[in-house]
This record gives structure tokens, sequence and C-alpha cells, in this order.
């Protein structure tokens, strides 16, 4: 079972390449298409984290995973910035 | 005395069932990224604007969070039959994964979901303000 799963992550992966690529074409938004990727990115962690615990993958699935989770945060962040900025920015007008 | 079902046969049982729990929880969530992506692609091709991505985001978030309770459930159903410490230590760590993400995946969607009604809000309250001055 743990090859078709493998592939299964894989297509996950490259579609979410694909769909971050088709959001940054339609919005010209950075932030928007990592979130719309990240998503489809951790939907692969979750399938590679399927395949039957050995302490090997599953440290490699966690380690990806987090990373994901702290990349998806960070934007949070940085995106309730740049909101808080503008509309800051726009009622000190 | 014989067991009237044997360990081996339960065990092989419970596995069968953990596999088939499992194979659920991955179909869904790679049903949930193919359906997000092709959701992903047609919000690309209608609109322009980063907002209209907000609630596809959060149906793919169901999903996954979908997938990861079943996936759960396998390692349940899994404890029955580790028999050796390294086993559950890897089984251990994997649920401990799990959790930690379907808590993440549950607060995200409780956000988004508050994101969505806020910008639903935002756009009765434009609609009315613009029908009042006309």
């Amino acid at each position: 079972m743990t090859d078709p799963l493998s592939v299964a992550a894989l297509v996950c992966t490259g579609l979410g390449l694909l769909a971050g690529l088709a959001t940054l074409v339609a919005t010209r938004d950075g932030l928007a298409s990592l979130r719309v990727a990240l998503e489809l990115w951790t939907a692969a962690g979750l399938l590679r984290l399927s395949a039957p615990p050995s302490w090997h993958g599953v440290g490699a699935a966690a380690g990806i995973l987090a990373v994901r989770q702290l990349v998806k945060l960070g934007l949070r962040d940085a995106a309730d910035a740049v909101y808080t900025g503008a509309a800051g920015r726009a009622t000190s007008k | 005395m014989d067991a009237i079902v044997s360990e081996e046969r339960i065990s092989e049982f419970v596995d069968f069932l953990v596999r088939l729990v499992e194979l659920a929880g991955a179909l869904i969530i790679f049903a949930g990224a193919a359906i997000g992506f092709v959701r992903f692609v047609m919000t690309a091709l209608r609109s322009r604007r980063a907002e209209a991505f907000v609630p596809v985001r959060l149906d793919v978030g169901r999903f996954l969070a979908l997938g990861l309770e079943f996936q759960l459930a396998g390692d349940i159903l899994r404890t029955a039959i580790a028999p050796t410490f390294q086993d559950i230590g890897e089984l251990a760590a994997v649920a401990a994964i799990r959790t930690a993400l379907n808590y993440f995946l549950g607060r995200e969607i409780r956000e988004e979901r508050a994101e969505i009604a806020r910008t639903d809000l935002a756009a009765a309250t434009d609609d009315a303000t613009s029908g009042h001055l006309r």
C-alpha cells in the first residue's frame, strides 16, 4: 500500500504547485497563492504519513508538516500585518 | 485449552480493519485535494480577488480534517494489536502528530469561517448603505 500512497502524495504536491501558480496568475498575490499551494501540500504530507509507521518515515513526514504549519502561521501573521497597516493608513487619511 | 478464536486471527482481523479505515482516510484526503484543485483553478479563471479562494481553502481543510479523523480511528484500532514497545512508540508518535494537526486544522477552519462571515457582513452592510443612499 506504500507505493500508491507515495504516488498520491506526489500528485498532490504537483497539484499544489499548479493551483498556486494559477492563483498567482489570477490574483498577482504571492501570499494567497502560497496559502493555496500549502493547503494541497499539507494533504500530500498527510498521505505520506498514512504509510505504515516507521521512525524514519514519521520523522520526515512530521518535519515537513511542521515546516508547512510554521509557514502557514507566518503567512497569516504577515497578511494580518499588511491588512492592519493598510486599514490604519486608510483611517489616518 | 485452545481459545475459541486464536490471537493470530484477531490480530489479522484488526489489521484488516486498520487498513480499511486508513484507506478510507487516505481516499478522503486525496479526493479533497483533487476536488480542491479543480475548484481552485475554476476560481482562478472566474475571479481575480484573493478572498474568492478562502471558501475553497475552507472546504479543502474540512476534507483534510475528516481524513485525519479516519486515520486517528485507525491509530486507535492499531493500539489493540501493537505487540512491542517499538510499535507502540511509533504509533504514539504518529497519533500525536495527527492529533496536533487536527487541532491546528480545526482552529484554521474556525478562523476562516469567521473571515467569510466578516466578508459577507461587510458586503451586506455595503449593499444596505448604497440602497439607503439611492
